[in-house]
């Protein structure tokens, strides 16, 4: 197993709130997408934002602007020259990176849209869920500004979708992850028990990694809902905040935020925490105890994501900053 | 209507000084018309004054700035020129007379014309009226040389009056034979010459009328002197009058008898209006020749001390309807006698009557005396001694001794089905409680009813458990059991429910003694109910297996029972607390860490076709059921709404309501293989129809589902 990478080697500034996603982009990812509750999402260069760059918006590329609300949720298509991002004005803006400009908009929902996923053959759907309890699979191939399909199995927000070959899945307040199987017509509904704040889904496609409001990690076995392992830490802070987890190191590891400014790193089998990090301070926190168990809206880390290329990934949170750990 | 003289627009060739060339022979002078000085000559129009229809001058200074707004110097009048309908044709031609008929001489009238208009319809009298005789106007200018100025017509009467032979000057009656009078100034000197009597006529004298007297009623608070006095005025401003008036002079002159002057000041009253006498009728017609015009000078006068008994005073005070002390009285009459109004003695025996005023001279009468023995008829018999010492309803109410539950029992209302604290204390904490407060206090739980139900029911146990009607033992503990575990009857009432119970507890054996009854029913009542709950038992009786399941018991809105209290026998504690919303298993058995088959559940899901296609994957086969349809459903925009909207209701059929997921154990079975076959692949033997050649279920269910439940 590679070494987890634990040194913060950029630091992408500039957004004025907190941060809510970040996102790698495809191929390389040298690239990383933050959204933000300033409105604003910025794409920012790695490589040009070091940490101790005492320049303002350093290795900032460019600022997409169009969002009037909070932006929730961002997805990088594969062919790195699209986007959807999704947020608090109900709307879904479809981008092109190069011009900065939305190509499309669908709208429909009646909430804020939590979570997007592209989806589909050559992505020509995008998958959202939103507050108002729905899933809507929109069409990108086609000019329909409605919806091609709503799923309103849900009885509370949809906070997490994620999109696996043909499988749907969602993750509700409710407290269920529910797998639209579109091979089969099924809907395998798995209940956590308690609200779900993310989903993601390993390589293999046979395990999904959902985040509850318990303060916990689990990773469901797919095929029959089962509890492969639950990820925890007596630190680990949980209950109130959407709070984005994910899979990194081909898998290996699992790695969340945390409502009290933490990131933590599990091993994915074994289920022990291998690191944690302060996100504000930049550093590794070594020990039992957390440093300083801070408190406060902006030490949230609402946002993890793991560089699928390299040894490297990001974190997000409430001071607006994103840093980039990586091994050297 | 805004007047503006019609003026010459330009001056006329007279004014025009500038061109006297013009006007070479002026024969006379011009004459202004206008006898207001406003001749129709040419006056510059700034000179020019608009006035309104009051002659009030508008537009001030409207031409070097100012101006009064409004409609002023428009149209002239607030709704502007009325439009006239004018109809003229061929056959019938509005010729120029008829429209000129529709005019009415008002339409030329101002305001003056329309004053004098009014002023010709107010109706009064000639002044040259007067009836037989003379006027009462006339009778007071008589006096100096305003009788010079009378004018009196002849009315028919005096016309009449004078054919019968009678001249003016003269009284009405036959003729008297006396001397003649030479001086009729001096009265006292009559000289009685008896040789030299003729027959004269008589004395002109008023016709006295005895007109109703105004009678002075004051409200509360008047204030009166107390004694009336006498007008000074009288005797001192005293009128020259003929003598042959003189008796009734002081009648015309005052009806009405004088008041004492209370010195007050009205509004609009000033000095001179006062004359001493405010209560005097200030509308009264007639000379106001008593006006004291001197300030300060009836203040001896008002002293009734210095009156002397002159002349005038002695005719005339018994006249005047005055109240005069009696010494006055007595000698006034005992000097002077009095003569009736046509200047003789009264007759003899017969006396004036002198009329003094004041309330005392209207004697009252007094009320009619109730007799003794009257009752009256609307007097409610027994009622005098209520009526008597009345009471309040906050005096009845203090000084009553009920307490609400005493006051209920009086007037026989039924108690409220909300439960005491009692109901849930045990018996030793209501002892407990009793024995602290003194008080006394409703049974506890479980312990027997009060006294009064108790030795009712106790009377004649043997003769009542005839009517309790008999129940197998084995349905009572049936029902009983099912009402603690379950449903049961008579939610809505609890006390029905608890002698319900009761009659339950003394059928299946748990319980000794009489079924409770309801306080205050007749027996007939009683066993009414309890046959009631004999079969309401046979009917409730638990049911077995599916049956059960579809019931749940009602759940009260009466408060839950008390956490605090003791935990009493079961068969009391019917009131449950309501049950919360049955937990998803499926959420339990999360919570509980059990994942896997238990928290997970498989709905059917309905992708559209077009969804697939975009995943570029194989249609499930539970979507054919679209297809089916729609042949030509390649693109989903075209798909008729109808089928979307019933794939949409079948698929929410399907998932709505988390009752309905049920756990993957138990959905295949559960659900029917039918419904759902598809996702199974099953294949479809179209021979054969399970549904049809399944086993037949046992009976026992058929009848414990639509069996009739009184056969059993």
């Amino acid at each position: 197993m590679p070494r987890f990478p634990t040194r913060p080697i950029a630091r992408l500034g500039g957004h004025n709130g907190i941060v809510h996603v970040v996102a790698y982009s495809s191929g390389s990812s040298d690239f990383i997408l933050t959204g933000s509750s300033d409105r604003t999402i910025r794409l920012f260069n790695i490589s040009r934002a070091p940490v101790d760059s005492k320049v303002p918006n350093a290795g900032l590329v460019k600022k997409f602007s169009a969002h009037g609300h909070e932006v929730l949720s961002i997805a990088v298509s594969q062919g790195n020259d699209k986007f959807i991002s999704t947020g608090g004005d109900k709307t879904v803006f479809f981008w092109d990176v190069a011009t900065a400009q939305t190509l499309r908009t669908w709208r429909g929902h009646g909430g804020r849209v939590n979570a997007c996923a592209f989806g589909g053959e050559d992505e020509s759907v995008v998958v959202t869920g939103s507050w108002d309890g729905t899933v809507k699979i929109w069409d990108v191939k086609s000019n329909n500004p409605k919806p091609i399909i709503t799923l309103n199995d849900a009885k509370d927000s949809i906070s997490d979708v994620c999109v696996f070959d043909a499988d749907i899945i969602s993750g509700s307040v409710d407290g269920r992850v529910r797998h639209y199987d579109l091979r089969m017509g099924m809907c395998n509904i798995d209940a956590i028990g308690h609200p779900v704040t993310s989903l993601a889904v390993t390589k293999k496609g046979t395990e999904t990694l959902v985040s509850s409001l318990d303060s916990t990690v689990r990773l469901m076995d797919r095929d029959n809902g089962q509890l492969l392992k639950a990820y925890r830490d007596e630190s680990f802070v949980n209950t109130d905040l959407k709070i984005k987890s994910t899979l990194g190191l081909n898998d290996s590891v699992v790695v969340s935020g945390s409502d009290n400014g933490m990131v933590y790193a599990w091993d994915l089998l074994e289920g022990e925490v291998l690191h944690k990090f302060n996100h504000s301070e930049r550093q590794e926190v070594k020990g039992k105890k957390p440093s300083a168990p801070t408190s406060g809206k902006k030490d949230v880390v609402s946002a993890v994501a793991f560089c699928k290329t390299r040894q490297e990934w990001a974190s997000g949170g409430g001071d607006g900053d994103v840093i980039v750990w990586g091994a050297e | 209507m805004a007047y503006k003289r019609p003026r010459p627009p330009s001056p006329t060739g007279s004014q025009k000084r500038s061109r006297p060339s013009q006007c070479y022979v002026k024969c006379g002078t011009p004459m202004s018309l206008d006898v207001d000085g406003d001749d129709q000559a040419f006056v510059p129009v700034w000179k020019q004054i608009v006035t309104d229809e009051h002659g009030r001058r508008r537009l001030h200074g409207a031409f070097t700035g100012g101006f009064s707004a409004g409609y002023f110097n428009t149209v002239g009048s607030k709704e502007g020129w009325t439009p006239k309908a004018f109809v003229s044709s061929r056959s019938r031609r509005n010729k120029d007379q008829s429209s000129l008929a529709t005019q009415r001489p008002e339409d030329f009238m101002d305001d003056e014309d329309f004053a004098d208009a009014a002023e010709s319809r107010q109706l009064e009298t000639d002044q040259n009226f007067a009836g037989i005789g003379a006027t009462g106007e006339s009778e007071g200018a008589r006096d100096d040389f305003f009788g010079l100025m009378t004018t009196e017509d002849e009315t028919m009467g005096v016309k009449l009056m004078q054919k019968m032979g009678w001249r003016r000057g003269e009284g009405i009656g036959p003729r008297v034979r006396r001397s003649a009078r030479l001086d009729d100034d001096k009265e006292g000197t009559v000289s009685m010459t008896s040789e030299s009597e003729q027959l004269f006529a008589p004395k002109d004298t008023h016709i006295k009328f005895f007109t109703p007297r105004k009678l002075k009623c004051s409200g509360l608070g008047y204030q009166s002197d107390a004694y009336p006095l006498l007008k000074p005025s009288d005797s001192e401003v005293k009128p020259r009058v003929s003598p042959a008036l003189l008796s009734i002079e002081g009648v015309s002159k005052h009806p009405k008898p004088m008041k004492p002057a209370v010195k007050r000041t009205g509004m609009g009253v000033g000095v001179l209006n006062d004359n001493g006498s405010d209560d005097e009728d200030p509308y009264e017609l007639g000379p106001r020749i008593s006006f004291n015009r001197t300030i300060g000078k009836d203040k001896k006068a008002k002293n009734p001390s210095t009156i002397k008994p002159s002349k005038f005073a002695k005719v005339s005070t018994g006249q005047r309807h005055m109240f005069v002390p009696q010494k006055h009285i007595s000698r006034t009459s005992s000097s002077v006698a009095r003569l009736c109004h046509d200047g003789r003695s009264p007759l003899r025996a017969f006396k004036l009557l002198t009329i003094t005023d004041g309330f005392e001279s209207r004697h009252k009468l007094p009320p009619p005396k109730v007799p003794g023995a009257w009752r009256s008829s609307k007097q409610v018999p027994g009622s005098g001694a209520r009526a008597q010492s009345f009471q309040s309803v906050a005096d009845a109410a203090r000084s009553s001794t009920l307490d609400a539950k005493g006051r209920a029992t009086v007037l026989g209302e039924k108690a409220l089905p909300g439960k005491s604290i009692f109901d849930y204390i045990s018996k030793e904490d209501r002892d407990l409680l009793a024995a602290k407060t003194g008080k006394n206090l409703p049974p506890g739980l479980g312990q027997p009813l009060p006294k009064q139900n108790k030795t009712r029911g106790v009377t004649q146990p043997n003769d009542l458990w005839t009517w309790v009607p008999a129940l197998d033992k084995g349905i009572a503990a049936a029902a009983l059991s099912k009402g603690t575990t379950g449903w049961m009857p008579y939610g809505e009432d609890s006390k029905k429910r608890a002698r319900y119970t009761s009659f339950l507890e003394v059928r299946a054996g748990l319980k000794d003694g009489l079924p409770e009854r309801v306080p205050g029913t007749t027996n007939a009542d009683w066993a009414q109910e309890l046959r009631e709950f004999a079969q309401a038992a046979q009917v409730f009786k638990p049911v077995q297996g599916l049956m059960a399941s579809r019931f749940t018991s009602s759940t009260s809105s009466t408060p839950s029972a008390h956490p605090g209290s003791g935990s009493g026998p079961s068969e009391n504690t019917l009131l449950r607390a309501p049950t919360t919303k049955p937990d998803d298993p499926a959420e339990t058995a999360a919570k509980l860490g059990m994942y896997g088959a238990m928290t997970r559940t498989a709905v059917p899901f309905h992708p559209t076709r077009i969804l697939c296609k975009r995943f570029n994957v194989k249609p499930p086969p539970n979507i054919l059921y679209e297809s089916e349809f729609g042949t030509s459903a390649s693109s989903k925009t075209q798909e008729p709404v109808s089928k979307a909207a019933m794939d949409q209701m079948f698929h929410e059929a399907m998932t709505a309501g988390s009752v309905m997921q049920y756990p993957l154990f138990m959905t295949p079975q559960a659900k029917g293989s039918a419904l759902f076959s598809s996702a199974e692949h099953a294949p479809v033997d179209s021979e054969t129809n399970e549904a049809l050649l399944k086993e037949r279920a046992p009976d026992d269910v058929f009848r414990a589902l639509f069996g009739d439940d009184d056969d059993n």
